[in-house]
């Protein structure tokens, strides 16, 4: 692991701040990122950990749920709100991982959410990217992040996120 | 910044890098806390953190500051060893030991959730409150490898604990 800092976000808005900053990344459970990290594959400068804030679960005016970012997935899933009106819910978190996972990670976290989950990206030990995506042979195995490469693109383009780069935590 | 470990605080470690397990075995040398994969995938480093289930390798020692962690060693006391701990014994719940500390830690916390009324995968009625059968204990301690294959042991233990808890 390269060395980094390790700092706690007091409050949503710090974590705003510091999280657009170069090499700065949210740290929730840490169970995606800190096995990144170990791995090679992430490389950040400074870890703010925002495990600590927003974990509440409760009812909205409008009988709606609110899921604070820090929330546990177990917390979640166990939650009589959430089993009572939100099953499905539950039961999807419920099939991912394991218990310790669950208890650890936070709702909006896991590191790849948002990232290529090109099998290449997180096996670099595998051998550099082919380039364009019709060359890829790994091109299928882009396990539908929600901000996968383009997989539609059968042009020869080379693989590249959907979107602008978003804060991980 | 310190970690209270089996009780005691502890001073976190200067370098952000280094993991609670490392923490424990090398700094503490509470080795009964083991690494298995080192990646979150079998459990062997299960360890308590504020009576959660945590994985002790993917935590960073730092992730612990101001909190709360037990580890195997710290489920016995004076009294002698903890209700799971005879239970491994008395049901052959292992053969070589090395998952065994994960496999207790975990359980301790599963049998918590369980009793707060958490469901898991295959718990039928979600909204109401599950009672532990085998199939239960299996998949709510799935998160715990062993090779050696203890497994019809472990879960006899488990069922003969929370029988006593229940009773």
């Amino acid at each position: 692991m390269t060395p980094f800092s390790y700092t706690r976000a007091s409050s949503a808005q710090e974590a705003g701040t510091l999280s657009v900053r170069d090499g700065h990344r949210l740290l929730g459970g840490g169970t995606n990122l800190v096995d990144l990290m170990r791995k090679g594959v992430e490389h950040p400068t400074t870890l703010v950990d925002v495990s600590g804030l927003s974990s509440e679960i409760g009812e909205t005016e409008r009988g709606g749920l609110l899921i604070g970012a820090a929330a546990r997935n177990a917390a979640v899933a166990a939650h009589p709100l959430v089993r009572s009106r939100y099953p499905l819910l539950a039961r999807a978190i419920l099939a991912g991982a394991s218990a310790q996972i669950r208890s650890m990670a936070t709702v909006a976290g896991n590191d790849r959410v948002e990232r290529e989950r090109c099998r290449q990206a997180v096996r670099p030990e595998e051998g550099e990217c082919p380039g364009p995506l019709a060359v890829c042979r790994r091109g299928l195995r882009r396990q539908g992040a929600v901000g996968s490469p383009d997989r539609g693109d059968r042009r020869g383009q080379a693989c590249r996120p959907a979107g602008p780069p978003r804060s991980q935590p | 910044m310190t970690i209270r470990i089996n009780g005691t605080e502890v001073a976190a470690p200067d370098d952000p890098r280094v993991s609670l397990v490392d923490l424990l075995r090398e700094q503490l040398h509470l080795t009964g806390t083991k690494i298995g994969c080192n990646q979150g995938a079998c459990g062997a480093c299960t360890v308590l953190i504020d009576g959660e289930r945590a994985l002790a390798c993917l935590t960073l020692a730092v992730q612990a500051d101001g909190r709360s962690v037990t580890t195997i060693e710290g489920l016995s006391s004076q009294a002698g060893l903890h209700p799971l701990q005879s239970a491994f014994i008395e049901h052959d719940g292992f053969q070589c030991g090395y998952c065994t500390p994960g496999q207790i830690c975990s359980a301790v916390a599963m049998l918590r959730e369980a009793a707060d009324g958490a469901p898991s995968y295959v718990t039928h009625d979600l909204a109401g409150h599950a009672s532990l059968s085998s199939d239960e204990i299996r998949e709510r301690m799935s998160g715990n490898l062993c090779r050696c294959g203890a497994h019809n042991g472990i879960v006899e233990a488990i069922l003969d604990v929370a029988g006593k808890d229940a009773a």
